[in-house]
């Protein structure tokens, strides 16, 4: 199976480059950036061929492609990559508006082409494990829950995180989806409202992006949770960050650390001191083999476009609300 | 200066047991149930009074640790009688009440017992923040979630005595905030409870005048024996995260047993810094002293004026904005 990476913008290109190379029977026949300057230290990094065009790496008739670029230019390279015939596997989130998710759905439907959205959450082990516990009914009713996916702020990595043209926004973009996506998928259930304060309240004068927020929603089947989406770690932290998610019930309680397997290590070559080195399973490799799997057996993958789309509907539920100060409700 | 005791249950013992570890002797204590007085008399080998006047009548200082219903009333009796007041929170079920009760007390001393200002890692936090060590407060997190009372007949489970678990637990947690990072501005709130029985639990969003936000959660949600608090405030130049997750300083492993689970569940600190002790030394101190208190009564007004906000907002499903 012939699989490419169109653009690597996105940090998640460097490891889904290697997940793709430990799936048998995959060949990753190279990655397109059209930015010299990155693709070809990129390229030298991995090992991996450098296209400067999408079409070019397009043209090497590939099964699959899988979307890094900044979530602005989703929709120009899933257009790019459905007309060539190729099924999608696109970063998250989906796209920054909903008119360009929507145009994205149309040319997979158009071409006949399958789209997965990279939820990872969805992949990890001690969220599968919190997953089956709440729908075998182990923690009863259910009285709230919390999601925890608070960072450092990744511009300082890739600057376009903080870009709103590029990013559509800032912490609140870049985060909410995972939790609404995986909320959605545990309690099987619709977020119908949403009630956030979002602000940019720890990079007043360095960044013109959102870094603060948090959420209360309410699903369709009456359960409440909180998302916190905030960029309030600092870069001296020990990792980048964590996705923690609490489940409380009647019956019991369960916390999910995603992150918890790690070392703490003090080292003076370190790029943080101490630094929380993860020895855990890596929720990136049974995503990247469900796409692969989905394209061998000609199917729908595991995580849809619908997914991606509901996932973006409560990011910008999540942006209206805090602008109007008041709960905005989604239909369903 | 004399103490009486009014309310000799959960937190009259725990009153007690704090001022003797101070080494101040209490005169005597009184309740509405005479029967739980006397044996909380017999126990701390002080005396039972018949009624209030007569506690009145034999104290400097009356530290009240009834029902929350029953504050007004006994706080206005007591400042009447021309006696300092040490009374638990809240302060009152309504603000017009409390407002009536410091009014009240204009020639007395008037102390509210927000206790959470005296555990040592509140107070570590409250002051690094106010050094500045995390810069300008953003996003703050607090949770507050205990289990259901014991004790079936517990008052805590009566709205019209104690304002429910919003007003009587996460309380502490709009206070600490407040004191953290200054005038809420807007609060909105979702709750959930059990179909039957009490069990519940809240979790809010609040918006603060300086555009700090913060999450408090609070419940009676967890399996008996289970108190789980936390701090997570971070700002703009650092962050500060404590869970009572974390180990104590004295661990033990002992094969385990069928253990009783307290009937309420009360936050503990270290082994030696009880911090009801440190609270009552403190207005002790102040009341000797003349000294102000570091949590004034209007504090325990405003965190008050919070908790109904939060009530509002749930029984609205809107924000509510505060004064």
């Amino acid at each position: 199976m012939r699989i490419g990476i169109l653009s690597v913008a996105h940090l998640h290109a460097e490891g889904y480059q290697a997940n793709l190379k430990a799936v048998p029977g995959v060949e990753l026949i190279g990655f397109s950036h059209e930015n010299p300057e990155e693709g070809r230290p990129f390229s030298e990094r991995f090992g991996l061929r450098w296209f400067s065009t999408h079409q070019e790496l397009l043209a090497q008739r590939l099964d699959g492609v899988v979307i890094c670029s900044e979530n602005a230019r989703h929709r120009e390279l899933v257009e790019l990559g459905a007309d060539a015939g190729c099924q999608i596997l696109c970063e998250k989130p989906i796209e920054t508006t909903l008119a360009n998710a929507q145009a994205m759905k149309n040319v997979c439907d158009k071409n006949g082409v399958r789209f997965m959205t990279a939820f990872p959450t969805r992949f990890s082990s001690p969220t599968q494990a919190l997953r089956t516990m709440v729908q075998q009914g182990e923690l009863g009713k259910v009285f709230g829950v919390n999601g925890i996916n608070h960072s450092e702020n990744p511009s300082g990595h890739r600057a376009w995180f903080a870009n709103k043209e590029l990013a559509g926004g800032g912490a609140a973009v870049d985060h909410i989806v995972h939790l609404a996506d995986f909320f959605r998928w545990c309690f099987s259930a619709e977020v119908i409202e949403v009630y956030a304060e979002i602000d940019n309240l720890f990079y007043p004068n360095e960044l013109d992006v959102d870094t603060a927020g948090l959420l209360l929603i309410t699903m369709s089947n009456g359960i409440q949770a909180s998302i916190d989406c905030s960029w309030s770690r600092p870069t001296l932290y020990p990792r980048w960050g964590h996705l923690k998610i609490e489940v409380i019930g009647e019956k019991g309680a369960a916390v999910v650390d995603s992150f918890a397997q790690h070392l703490t290590v003090y080292a003076k070559s370190g790029a943080r001191n101490p630094e929380w080195i993860g020895f855990g399973p890596d929720a990136n490799q049974p995503m990247i083999q469900e796409f692969v799997n989905s394209i061998r057996e000609q199917r729908e993958p595991s995580v849809t476009w619908n997914d991606g789309y509901q996932a973006l509907r409560v990011v910008l539920a999540a942006y209206e609300s805090a602008q109007r100060k008041e709960p905005v409700q989604l239909e369903h | 200066m004399r103490i009486g005791i009014a309310g000799t249950g959960t937190m009259g013992e725990v009153h007690a047991a704090a001022w003797s570890t101070i080494g101040v002797e209490l005169a005597g204590c009184i309740s509405s149930n005479p029967t739980q007085a006397k044996a909380f008399g017999q126990r701390h080998k002080i005396r039972t009074f018949a009624n209030y006047d007569e506690l009145l009548n034999n104290v400097d200082i009356v530290d009240i640790c009834t029902p929350t219903a029953t504050h007004k009333p006994l706080v206005l009796t007591a400042a009447k009688a021309g006696k300092h007041v040490i009374c638990e929170k809240p302060i009152a079920l309504t603000v017009e009440d409390g407002q009536a009760m410091i009014d009240a007390c204009q020639g007395v001393r008037f102390f509210i017992g927000l206790v959470l200002r005296f555990f040592s890692h509140y107070r570590s936090a409250k002051q690094l923040v106010a050094a500045g060590r995390i810069g300008k407060p953003g996003v703050l997190r607090l949770r507050r979630v205990s289990y259901v009372p014991q004790n079936p007949e517990a008052w805590y489970f009566n709205d019209a005595l104690s304002g429910g678990m919003v007003v009587d637990l996460m309380i502490h947690d709009f206070d600490y905030v407040r004191w953290l990072a200054g005038q809420v501005q807007r609060v909105f709130a979702l709750k959930t409870q059990a179909d039957s029985g009490a069990a519940q639990y809240v979790q809010v969003v609040l918006r603060l005048k300086s555009g700090a936000i913060a999450l408090i959660e609070g419940g009676w949600a967890y399996p008996p024996g289970v108190f789980r608090t936390g701090f997570d405030l971070s700002g703009t130049d650092g962050l500060i995260e404590w869970s009572s997750d974390q180990p104590p300083p004295l661990v033990t492993f002992f094969t385990p047993k069928l253990e009783e689970t307290a009937s309420v569940g009360l936050p503990t600190s270290g082994l030696a810094d009880d911090p009801f002790a440190a609270e009552l030394r403190h207005a002790y101190q102040c009341i000797q002293t003349g000294a102000p208190f570091e949590v004034t009564a209007e504090d325990a007004l405003e965190a008050l004026r919070i908790s109904l906000a939060v009530k509002e907002s749930l029984e609205t499903g809107k924000p509510v904005k505060l004064p």
